[in-house]
């Protein structure tokens, strides 16, 4: 089972991922704002398998949580993949800058996501 | 001795006919003030009862749309994948379970369904854009649309731009000329989206100037819409006859570098309004066009101050370095302050080609041709 980490604050979109990404092939742990994500990260050690994150969020926004998750001392760093609707070109880059592994742009296609999450998870393994 | 209310009534008749001038209308003050003040506080009751109302309707539809859409609509394996989304002849029956039969039913679902559209698109965005036209969701819309009211009419537009759904010419272009200021840009940009052919047909209609404001927010959503089907913009620089349609498209002309408009904007140079004339000259500048800058150094002296200055401007950012010596000449002799200083700026531009002249300026000059000089070369000085 893949342990997925998805931050986000839209209420509709968990229930897509969740639905894409179901059990028992994958857990899917919400959180709906940046500080939330950082907390569950820090309780459960950094052990997710994927990240799946907006960039615009309460508290804390994407671009922080990445840096968090890219500086944290792991033997293989925990990939991320953000999805978000703010995407121009300089935040594009920034995150790639950050170390995002992968982008989408909402809306998204569903069948897209989940190729590109099977992708990831592959190459971690 | 028992007192009945038309005691109270006939008292205070008493008090109000023997009362000063003054205390009666304290008085009328008064009852107006208290009065008013219960029906506001009946109308932000009322309110939010039905805030409340909505709320808790809310609370109880949402699960149950939000599962439809997911089971019927988003995670259906049922759905053929051999035939297009909007050919899918879905299976309306499951929605029966929703109070459809009712406005407030339906707006909550088309609510969702937009919701759900901003999120995901592709196959799963048309099955739901097929359902919204299969529930007849866009009947709504269309009767907002024909609504006296230009709140409604806004509301329509976004709805029907979300959903990608067509809006018939007729309908549309009238609201895109309109006198309301809100209703007139949510038509312009419901029409910028939604025309597949021709995005730009409104600009044929368009009577009244196009407002500073009006520019910037079209300006915002051609260059931010996708798939967008760009027109020859010279087609409006030659024959429109709203001059703020041609000032607009020049500006549309040199953010898409649309060279074959080129020859429309030259054209333009002979225009009798000089605003225009600048705006022509500007564009040119900016485009970069090297081949009329012998015809801009010619017009030179017979243009008025502004002109004379977007001329000066444009021929330091065409940068070709073939009029040095005009611009030189001018930064010498001219009497005027920001002549001078567009000559002083267009030099520095034109730095590769004209070093020598630079170094021989800054030899030679002294005073404020000096300064401002200088204050070209600052590269940290836009301006």
């Amino acid at each position: 089972m893949s342990k997925i980490l998805l931050v986000e604050d839209d209420e509709v979109m968990p229930k897509i991922i969740a639905r894409i990404l179901p059990p028992p092939e994958y857990e899917v742990d919400i959180a709906v704002n940046g500080k939330e994500a950082i907390q569950k990260l820090e309780a459960n050690h950094y052990q997710y398998d994927l990240l799946i994150t907006d960039i615009m969020m309460p508290y804390a926004n994407g671009f922080e949580i990445l840096s968090k998750v890219k500086s944290h001392e792991r033997e293989k760093p925990i990939p991320v993949i953000i999805v978000s609707n703010a995407g121009n070109e300089d935040m594009i880059m920034e995150g790639f800058k950050l170390g995002v592994d992968d982008f989408l742009k909402k809306p998204i296609i569903p069948a897209e996501l989940v190729i590109r999450v099977k992708r990831l998870l592959m190459r971690n393994k | 001795m028992e007192t009945t209310l038309s005691d109270i009534l006939q008292d205070i008749r008493s008090i109000y006919y023997y009362a000063p001038l003054a205390i009666k209308v304290a008085i009328i003050f008064i009852i107006v003030a208290v009065s008013a003040t219960v029906l506001a506080y009946l109308v932000m009751l009322r309110s939010r009862y039905r805030n409340y109302r909505q709320q808790r309707r809310m609370a109880r539809m949402l699960p149950k749309i939000d599962e439809l859409l997911m089971n019927e609509i988003i995670a259906n394996p049922n759905i053929p994948h051999d035939v297009a989304p909007s050919k899918v002849a879905l299976d309306l029956e499951p929605f029966d379970e929703l109070p459809l039969h009712k406005r407030w039913g339906r707006e909550m679902l088309t609510e969702r369904i937009i919701h759900y559209r901003n999120n995901v698109s592709g196959t799963a965005g048309d099955l739901l854009r097929n359902l919204y036209l299969q529930l007849d969701l866009d009947k709504d819309a269309m009767r907002k649309l024909k609504s006296r009211h230009w709140n409604k009419k806004v509301e329509a537009l976004n709805e029907f731009t979300l959903m990608d759904m067509p809006i018939a010419d007729v309908t549309i272009l009238p609201l895109a000329n309109s006198r309301n200021r809100e209703l007139r840009a949510a038509a312009r940009q419901a029409y910028i989206k939604l025309s597949k052919n021709e995005p730009f047909k409104f600009f044929d209609s368009v009577t009244d100037p196009l407002l500073p404001w009006d520019q910037v927010e079209l300006y915002r959503i051609i260059t931010t819409t996708t798939d967008i089907a760009i027109p020859n913009f010279a087609r409006w620089i030659t024959y429109s006859s709203n001059k703020s349609v041609v000032s607009f498209c020049m500006k549309l002309v040199v953010h898409y570098n649309q060279l074959a408009a080129v020859p429309a904007i030259i054209k333009l140079l002979e225009n009798r309004d000089h605003t225009l004339r600048a705006e022509a000259i500007e564009a040119l500048g900016r485009l970069k066009i090297a081949e009329v800058e012998d015809r801009l150094v010619h017009l030179y002296t017979s243009q008025p101050l502004f002109c004379q200055i977007a001329i000066l401007k444009a021929l330091g950012r065409i940068r070709s370095g073939r009029h040095i010596d005009f611009l030189r000449n001018e930064f010498l002799h001219s009497t005027d302050f920001d002549l001078r200083k567009a000559a002083a700026r267009a030099i520095v531009k034109n730095e590769i080609m004209a070093r020598e002249v630079i170094d021989e300026l800054l030899a030679t000059t002294t005073g404020e041709n000096l300064l401002i000089l200088k204050h070209c070369m600052n590269p940290l000085i836009k301006y």
